[in-house]
């Protein structure tokens, strides 16, 4: 743990108490790497070092909030922003509730996450890793983009009820590589989330680039009929998907605010596939768990659906001040959704490939620019890209143009899931908009569901 | 800080790098105030400042940046290595295009400066706000003022120094209910651009309680409205929703960055391509679209882009026909050696970075679609047979290289015979881009076209949302797909 986080934190809590302030204050900071690959060259290769402070002040009914980018060695400045608490505090709006004020009961240190050896991955090591994930497979026609984006994220928070503190650190990688054709516009890609240097694995990514450059090359393209397919998601497709669900879903606010496709009184139902099992684990190290919530409430596994059933909604701190409910411990920048495997070992590509089929099978490995169409439907939009194959039933394998899928969540993981892969994969889902706040889900590798709609097929790449 | 970064620019040339520049921000401070049925949940001040440097070396970029500028020679060795590595796996070694060193400044227009307006008038506003919206059938409602104001200096081993001064102002207001079949629906409200100033001073009061009233009655509307019809008809869309089909199918398909290749990992590509300059019909004869970052009251206008190019004034599409595209220096030295011939003729001044801490890329400025001459939004569906006048931006999905698009509507009023009838819920629309903007039919005069901003593009990796506007009048498109 770092001392002079907390030192820093011990000193601002000093100086929040001198100026009659009762405050939350937090801190982040980022030690963040990013490779950037575009026409087989680095294209950008950078780093970016931040500290950010967030002060929330309370006073009865009222709270105000002030954040900031810090430069570490200028406390003047920090100091300044508690004066602009001071100074916003009695100009704010009372809330028609109370609100919660953060009072930690004993200090908490998480670094299960944080691998060393990740946090010092030099430059070399990255272009390493993608000069032999794209060993062979670049041409004139063929080319190689990419991301390798990785780093530390170390947060803390102390408030000034007492000298608790909580803090928290990990590494992460997210790496994406995509290889494309100039001329037809194809694009194929492979992915890889970890959360310790040896998690990475360039050889499994070349393995699967491989399989698909090889059917992109030399199988048949095919414009697809709109219709009915029996669809297999791929990891990315299927954590994309679960993360959407849960955020609009299964969230109290989503819930109160009444966009969730889910209502209070669906808890307990059996909504879902009874193959289905969704939890928030804050056990799954890979997947950058952390043990407690920014208001101390100590994080426990929390199934969200089981064996089918709708169990529960995850109220924030917040949203159960509103409206008088239990939170939830999910006052966090980020859940650690797992779903569990299912029965039918199918662990790579190659063996999707090499699976028996009694029918035709569309595969969608990652469902581009998804968004809600119609919240309360539970009803999402978005097209096929990266790689989607498609597998005749006599075996052969065809290169489908992308399609438009816009289907419910619950066609997708309801009663018309056949089968799930018995293994699982950490996909990355981390966004970096804003703080860097490594987020991953743990999904089966494959689920089939049939009767999904493909609503457009383009009639090229 | 000025004589520090020069010494260190003349440093690093000296090291052998071909270019380098630095975006110091002094201080950029924003404010943001959020009030959701009645509570202010949002009561927000925040600041940042910090240094980004990019340098250019044997080909490639390197980039680095930190808020800790108690050494900010570091900041330039750590993107000076940075371009060192990335040196090491090139393919087409990076240039620039020409520009000259410029010694200047830009200053947003604004009148009163909203950092100094108290909070309680802030407050006051959202409050008034608040209560406008709060009537029968509004069961969710909020609004929201969000401030930004930022001192960048930009310096380059050019000789380039500018100073920018920018202030923007975001406002809005949004109300919901539930629909007859149990649906959330919304109704929401932004004021165009269309003053000389982007101050305090432009938000206008008045105007917002006319609209937050005129939302709460379409609302109502939509909340015991039937579905729109699917099938093929006529769309007609208003400025609320033709922004963002301009954003998504004209703005991002024309990112020479996206063109070129350097988006694919990510955001995707585009459908253009280079030999498509001068050629392609991107549109029917009717639509004209331009770059124009000298709109005076918009985020997408800026004095100076990232690469110290000044703003311009481009066309992107000249009566139907592809001439242009959004551009930086890098990219069309680029795009001219692939094409072995001069496609573009220098930047077009569109190279921006979102903060200190990201590097510019492609951004949109004012993507705008000329007015036309086909009247007024009245003249429009009087000359319509059959279809739907559609607003509101409610989702929006977009194929990888920008070819095919499905769009979801707040609100849909049905069109028969050149009459406005009845308004429809849950309206959606999706097409193929080229053969969409070629099914132009009307484009509505200057009195349907405004200037309505976008404060949260996304793009990039790292990721950076940019704040953009689009000046865009009525357009009409027929035989396009309603429904699914």
């Amino acid at each position: 743990m770092s001392n002079q986080v907390i030192d820093l934190l011990q000193k601002l809590r000093q100086s929040t108490i001198k100026k009659g302030l009762q405050a939350l204050i937090s801190y982040h900071e980022e030690d963040s790497y990013l490779m950037r690959f575009a026409n087989s060259a680095i294209s950008l290769n950078t780093n970016e070092h931040l500290i950010s402070l967030d002060f929330i002040a309370f006073d009865g009914r009222k709270k105000v909030s002030y954040s900031m980018i810090a430069d570490p060695c200028d406390f003047e400045s920090m100091e300044k922003g508690l004066d602009t608490l001071v100074e916003m505090l009695p100009h704010a709006q009372a809330l028609s509730y109370d609100p919660t004020f953060p009072v930690y009961e004993k200090d908490v240190v998480d670094e299960r996450s944080f691998d060393p050896a990740l946090a010092t991955l030099t430059n070399e090591e990255r272009l390493a890793y993608f000069n032999t994930l794209a060993e062979g497979l670049e041409s004139e026609d063929v080319k190689l983009s990419g991301i390798f984006s990785s780093g530390t994220t170390t947060t803390a928070q102390i408030s000034t009820a007492n000298e608790h503190t909580q803090y928290f650190r990990s590494t992460d990688a997210q790496v994406t590589a995509v290889l494309s054709s100039e001329g037809l516009k194809w694009e194929v890609n492979a992915e890889q989330s970890a959360q310790k240097k040896s998690d990475l694995d360039a050889e499994g990514l070349h393995t699967d680039l491989a399989l698909l450059v090889k059917h992109y090359q030399e199988d048949q393209s095919v414009q697809l009929p709109v219709g009915k397919y029996t669809v297999v998601l791929g990891p990315a497709a299927t954590a994309e998907l679960s993360n959407i669900m849960t955020y609009y879903g299964m969230t109290g606010g989503a819930l109160m605010q009444g966009y969730s496709f889910l209502k209070e009184e669906d808890q307990g139902k059996h909504l879902f596939s009874e193959r289905i099992n969704l939890v928030d684990d804050p056990r799954e190290v890979e997947i950058y768990a952390q043990n407690a919530d920014r208001f101390g409430m100590e994080r426990k596994p929390f199934p969200l659906i089981s064996e089918g059933r709708f169990q529960a909604f995850m109220w924030d701190q917040d949203s159960a001040d509103e409206f008088g409910k239990t939170p939830t411990g999910h006052d966090v920048s980020h859940t650690s959704l797992v779903m569990d495997g299912g029965d039918k070992s199918i662990a790579t590509l190659k063996d999707l490939l090499e699976m028996d089929r009694e029918e035709d099978i569309l595969y969608v490995p990652y469902i581009h620019y998804m968004n809600v169409v119609n919240p309360t439907q539970g009803m999402v939009t978005g097209s096929s890209r990266f790689g989607a194959l498609f597998l005749k039933k006599d075996g052969s394998v065809q290169v489908p143009y992308n399609v438009r899928l816009t289907q419910k969540f619950s066609d997708f993981f309801g009663e018309r899931v056949q089968w799930m892969s018995k293994e699982q994969v950490a996909y990355n889902v981390s966004s970096s908009y804003g703080r860097r706040d490594p987020t991953a889900l743990k999904v089966p590798r494959f689920i089939c569901v049939k009767e999904i709609e493909i609503s457009h097929s383009n009639p090229s790449y | 800080m000025r004589e520090k970064i020069k010494e260190q620019l003349d440093l690093l040339k000296a090291k052998g790098a071909h270019y380098v520049d630095a975006r110091w921000y002094p201080r950029e401070d924003s404010n943001f105030l959020f009030m959701w049925n009645g509570n202010l949940k949002e009561n927000n001040a925040s600041s940042q400042s910090g240094m980004g440097v990019r340098v250019l070396y044997n080909g490639a970029w390197g980039f680095s940046a930190s808020s800790d500028l108690t050494n900010p020679n570091a900041i330039f060795d750590r993107a000076f290595d940075n371009a060192r590595i990335a040196s090491e796996r090139v393919t087409f070694p990076i240039r620039l295009a020409e520009k000259e060193a410029i010694v200047d400044s830009f200053n947003s227009p604004n009148q009163i400066d909203p950092f100094i307006v108290g909070l309680d008038e802030k407050v006051a506003f959202l409050q008034k706000m608040d209560a406008a919206l709060n009537q029968p059938g509004v069961v969710q409602r909020f609004s929201l003022l969000e401030f930004v104001r930022k001192q960048i200096i930009f310096m380059d081993s050019e000789g380039s120094e500018i100073e920018k001064n920018i202030i923007e102002v975001f406002p809005g207001i949004q109300a919901m209910g539930i629909d007859k079949d149990g649906g959330m629906q919304r109704r929401k409200y932004a004021p165009g651009r269309s003053g000389a100033t982007r101050g305090w001073e432009s938000i206008n009061e008045t105007d917002f309680l006319t609209n937050a009233e005129r939302i709460v009655s379409e609302l109502n509307q939509v909340l015991v409205a039937d579905d729109a019809p699917n099938g093929k008809m006529s769309v007609i869309l208003l400025n609320g929703i033709m922004f963002l089909q301009t954003h998504e199918t004209i703005g991002h398909a024309l990112e020479l960055d996206r063109i070129l290749g350097y988006e694919l990992s990510f955001a995707g590509g585009s459908f253009v391509r280079l030999e498509d300059f001068g050629n392609l019909r991107y549109g029917s004869e009717k639509l004209t679209a331009r770059a124009n970052a000298l709109e005076p009251n918009s985020p997408g206008s800026f004095g100076f882009d990232d690469d110290g190019v000044p703003a311009q004034d481009n066309l992107l599409i000249d009566k139907g026909i592809l001439v242009g595209a959004i551009t930086g220096r890098q990219m069309v030295e680029e795009a001219n050696a692939k094409a072995k011939k001069q496609i573009f003729d220098g930047s077009s001044g569109a190279n921006r970075a979102t903060s200190f801490y990201r590097v510019p890329i492609e951004r949109m400025t004012n993507i705008n679609i000329d007015p036309g001459t086909d009247g007024s939004l009245e003249d429009i569906i009087a000359d319509t047979k059959y279809g739907l006048v559609l607003d509101g931006d409610k989702s929006w999905s977009i194929g990888s290289n920008r070819e095919q698009f499905h769009f979801a509507c707040d609100i849909g009023w049905l069109v028969e015979d050149g009459q406005k009838k009845q308004v429809v819920k849950n309206p959606t629309y999706r097409g193929e881009t080229l053969p969409f903007y070629n099914s132009l039919s009307a484009v509505g005069d200057e009195s349907t076209w405004h200037v309505h901003y976008v404060e949260n593009c996304g793009k990039g990796a790292p990721n950076q949302i940019m704040q953009l506007g689009h000046g865009i009048p009525v357009c009409r498109f027929d035989n396009v797909q309603v429904g699914e």
